[in-house]
């Protein structure tokens, strides 16, 4: 309780959102009592940032900057402007559909709002968006990223629980295409209300082909990423270098605008964007060590089944406990804690495995983007400098469209296993 | 007296899916029954308080009383641990039981007590049995189809090298990628125990399976030395014999996987399963042993040479007993 | 005095910068050469895994002091905006106080969590795991430093400049 109350205190009074997880923690092992609990700290923050995988973060932030700096980026938009631009919104739509593209390359969704965020979202801008809303775009768009094959928590849900990962991947695509459809319907419906821009004419057949042409070296890059995985050369995590790679060579070689001094200042703004991430990772590990073992996620599992044992209310329950424990704590963390403890519910109300996979990969992919600890949103806020609270408000719309998007795969069981026994992965 | 055990392991809380489970339900069971409730037991899986190497360093600092860690994770507070990985060592599951529960295990206990300090250790749990190697490029059956064959192995120096000694190439490879590694082919094969092959879905992107039994790596149960001696003589009586169970209930569900349809019998429908023949196995431990002794005298130092004569002689004995004969 | 610590933070981040950039260098180099040395080289090295690991958290912690420097980590301004100035300022004061306590904490115990590594092997080098852990106390020193002195600096006084629209 008294963690509670310190965490909602220190965010409200503007603490930085990290350092209010890293004090609810401590707060929490001082409450234990005994100085070895509150020993347990810095061991906590090393080894919850001692992941590989959570390379593919900072790579792929240098790689935006690259791509940004030597104007890879502002090819794109220009091809992206002259093909839907003539419609009201053209660049949102642009975002999400570059998104389902980016999927392809990306397992996570913070890296897909990392590389937007410091690419597509700068383009809006310019093209007159406000800021604000150019980022509710691309967090919305972003959790397509870790919902379209390949994902990196699918891989850590199917490794943690023992469920086909094959099968979850499968399962990963027709949700991830419905949450760009429906996010691609709120743009439209909202485009007059939000007054988004539009070019005056279409462009000609001559004037596409010219940008084609000349952004081939940007859109060259998912194709060698995507070359570069399935060719079994780089690992999904590795890609993101092999994505700094490209970049680099583009810029030193094609361009030739990529100077040392400004590979300098992307450099550490990388590593300073990862900073601002990695503390918040770091100190939520302290915190969900401190929560695991008062056994509170248990407490919060037994609640869960005596409120109902009915199929629908339960998914509906751990749907809801998903996206609002989402809200405070890394979803790494949640699925470790939480999984072990309210998978076995799903199986005591007959749900296929995989169905309850994707339950829990698209809820957590979906509190990304929750505030007040929504890891989208910070990569967001801290790439483009907008205000968390101001995304939030913007996003709202999309959030709703995407949480509906959750309930009719929950709901539906066969909407949601189509592909996957289409593949034989689910009876 | 009496208190609270609390036990941190890296697997389901499902007794019946997974050894390590198996072994802490069951050393719960006959503590609290043992005690009349004075001891209790409280078991934390699934890794919710941290790595297992984290888990070692909470059951030194008494945050944790108890815990069962793999070599992996102990290598890193006692590397002689590594001894353990001497390959093609053993004949048959049975000739494990009977090296960890007799001199051999009793020494190595001692040693890992008396090097750590604040432990005891109270036995060697199965993880799961023998680790097989598996890959999508051909069948190996014999020592040379090691050959070019690129294997994921953990940053663990010694397996690496056994790899190497066999004739693949080895590369470390984060466990979080190791699917999608395989899959893609970034690497050709892995190797681990059977049911985490099972578990892992790794026949979904691998073809052939070969039963090597190379390797037998078991968990370290150890609990804190103070709370340990802070017991009762009786209860501490009750712990060990119920640390003896939990190992008994360890390897009794090892085996059951095995034979179920989340071992070897549900992986032959999706893999192309190979067994060795005697020849085989000795021409592959020729290969690898002598490579190992020198990784052992090299890198590790003296003390480890002597536990790794003695291991051997041990495991000699046991593969030469036969039951109730 | 407000001058003397925002030019002092303003150093101490510049050089901390250039390590950090160093850090991230040896780190993409460090992937390549994994990646490099599966597909041409067959050198089988068995560090470069565990090595970008330590790296990426040497570079991300040590840049948490500069995100302090410069005020990039993240909080809600909302509530604030909403109280008179000087309750306002009293406030983000206080929170950069306890923002010092909780780093101060993790340097207290990250020093003999640093240390004990020391007598921990890491798997590669054959080197203990205490230069990869230091980056914990070190990291909590800078910032802890970087906290002090842009406490100084702004004295509450930072959320006041509102970014303008489309500012970018
Ligand atoms: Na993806
Ligand atoms: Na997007």
């Amino acid at each position: 309780m008294l963690v509670a109350i310190a965490f909602v205190a220190l965010i409200l009074f503007g603490m930085p959102i990290g350092f209010a997880i890293g004090m609810a923690g401590v707060v929490g092992l001082i409450e234990m009592g005994g100085t070895q609990f509150l020993a347990i700290g810095p061991s906590k923050i090393f080894n919850g940032l001692n992941i590989f995988p959570f390379l593919a973060m900072p790579f792929f932030i240098l790689a935006g900057e690259i791509m940004n700096d030597i104007g890879i980026t502002d090819r794109l938009v220009k091809l992206a402007n002259v093909l839907v631009g003539r419609f009201r919104g053209g660049l949102a739509h642009t975002n999400m559909l570059a998104s389902v593209f980016f999927a392809g390359l990306t397992g996570s969704a913070t890296a897909d709002a990392a590389a937007f965020g410091r690419t597509l979202v700068p383009a809006m801008v310019k093209e007159g968006y406000k800021r604000d809303y150019a980022c509710a775009v691309t967090a919305a768009g972003s959790i397509i990223g870790p919902t379209i094959p390949p994902s990196g928590l699918m891989v850590v849900y199917g490794s943690l629980m023992g469920v086909s990962i094959a099968g979850l991947f499968s399962a990963g695509v027709l949700p991830g295409l419905a949450i760009c459809v429906i996010c691609m319907a709120v743009i439209a419906i909202g485009g007059k209300r939000e007054n988004l821009p539009k070019s005056m004419r279409g462009a000609t057949p001559r004037e596409i082909w010219d940008t084609f042409v000349s952004s081939l070296t940007a859109l060259t890059m998912p194709v060698i990423i995507l070359g570069g995985i399935l060719g079994g050369i780089v690992t999904p995590t590795e890609a993101a270098s092999i994505a700094v790679a490209y970049a680099m060579f583009i810029g030193i070689f094609v361009y030739r605008t990529l100077t040392l001094r400004s590979f300098y200042g992307m450099l550490v703004r990388t590593a300073r964007i990862t900073g601002v991430i990695f503390v918040i990772i770091a100190f939520a590990g302290i915190l969900g060590w401190w929560m695991s073992f008062e056994r509170i996620p248990q407490a919060i599992a037994s609640a869960v089944l005596g409120i109902s044992d009915n199929r629908y209310a339960v998914i509906a329950i751990i749907i809801c406990l998903l996206l609002v424990v989402g809200m405070v704590m890394d979803i790494t963390a949640i699925l470790i804690i939480l999984g072990p403890v309210l998978v076995p519910l799903t199986e005591q109300v007959g749900l296929e495995p995989i169905h309850a996979g994707i339950i829990f990969v698209l809820a957590l992919n979906i509190s990304l983007m929750t505030p007040p600890v929504g890891a989208c949103l910070f990569v967001l806020s801290s790439v483009t400098g907008e205000k968390l609270e101001r995304i939030s408000i913007k996003l709202f719309p999309f959030l709703i469209a995407e949480i509906v998007i959750l309930f009719v795969f929950a709901f539906w069981e066969d909407a949601a296993l189509l592909l996957p026994r289409y593949l034989g992965f689910a009876g | 007296d009496g208190g609270v055990i609390k036990f941190g392991h890296d697997n389901k809380t499902d007794p019946f899916e997974n050894p390590a489970h198996a072994c802490t339900a069951v050393f719960s069971n006959l503590v609290s029954a043992g005690t009349n409730g004075a001891v209790t037991v409280e078991v934390f899986g699934s890794n919710q308080l941290g790595t297992a190497a984290e888990h070692v360093q909470q059951v030194r600092d008494g945050i944790l009383q108890a815990t069962l860690t793999s070599t992996g994770a102990l290598a890193s507070y006692y590397p002689r641990i590594d001894v353990l990985n001497l390959p093609f060592a053993f004949a048959n599951n049975e000739a494990t039981y009977k090296v960890f529960d007799g001199d051999f295990g009793k020494t190595l206990a001692k040693d890992i007590e008396d090097t750590l300090g604040d432990v005891v250790v109270l036995g060697f749990p199965d993880t799961g049995g023998f680790f097989a190697v598996t890959n999508s490029k051909h069948k190996i059956s014999e020592l040379q189809d090691f050959d070019g064959i690129r294997v994921r192995t953990m940053t663990l120096p010694s397996h690496q090298k056994i790899m190497q000694a066999l004739g693949a190439e080895a590369y470390p490879l984060a466990w979080g990628e190791v699917y999608s590694g395989l899959q893609t082919g970034v690497i050709d094969g892995q190797m681990n125990p059977v049911p985490i092959i099972s578990f892992a879905n790794f026949a979904e992107v691998q073809k052939y399976m070969t039963l090597t039994n190379h390797l037998f790596s078991p968990y370290t149960f150890m609990i804190n030395r103070a709370f340990y001696e802070g017991l009762s003589d009786s209860e501490r009586a009750t712990v060990r014999s119920a640390a003896e169970n939990c190992v008994t209930a360890s390897r009794g569900l090892s085996r059951i996987i095995e034979a179920s349809d989340r071992g070897l019998a549900g992986l032959k429908d999706k893999i192309e399963v190979t067994a060795l023949t005697a020849e085989q196995r000795a021409a592959m431990a020729a290969a690898t042993q002598p490579v190992f002794e020198a990784h052992v005298s090299e890198d590790l130092d003296a003390k480890a040479a002597e536990l790794l004569a003695l291991f051997k002689t041990a495991v000699q004995g046991a593969n030469a007993d036969s039951y109730l004969n | 005095m407000r001058n003397w610590a925002g030019k002092a933070s303003g150093r101490i981040n510049a050089a901390v910068e250039a390590i950090v950039a160093a850090l991230m260098l040896l780190l993409v180099l460090d992937v390549w050469l994994g990646v490099m040395d599966r597909y041409f080289f067959h050198w089988q090295l068995p560090w470069p895994e565990e090595l970008a690991r330590y790296l990426m958290i040497w570079a991300a912690m040590l840049a948490v002091s500069s995100g302090i420097s410069r005020r990039e980590h993240i909080g809600l301004t909302a509530f604030l905006h909403k109280l008179p100035k000087p309750i306002r300022r009293a406030l983000l004061i206080a929170m950069d106080l306890l923002s010092l306590a909780l780093f101060a904490y993790v340097l207290w115990y990250g020093v003999p969590f640093a240390n004990g590594g020391a007598t921990r092997q890491a798997m590669i080098f054959g080197a203990s795991l205490r230069p990869f852990y230091a980056a914990i106390p070190a990291a909590a020193a800078v910032a802890s430093v970087q906290i002090a002195l842009v406490l100084l600096r702004d004295l509450g006084t930072h959320i006041e400049e509102i970014p303008e629209e489309g500012l970018l």
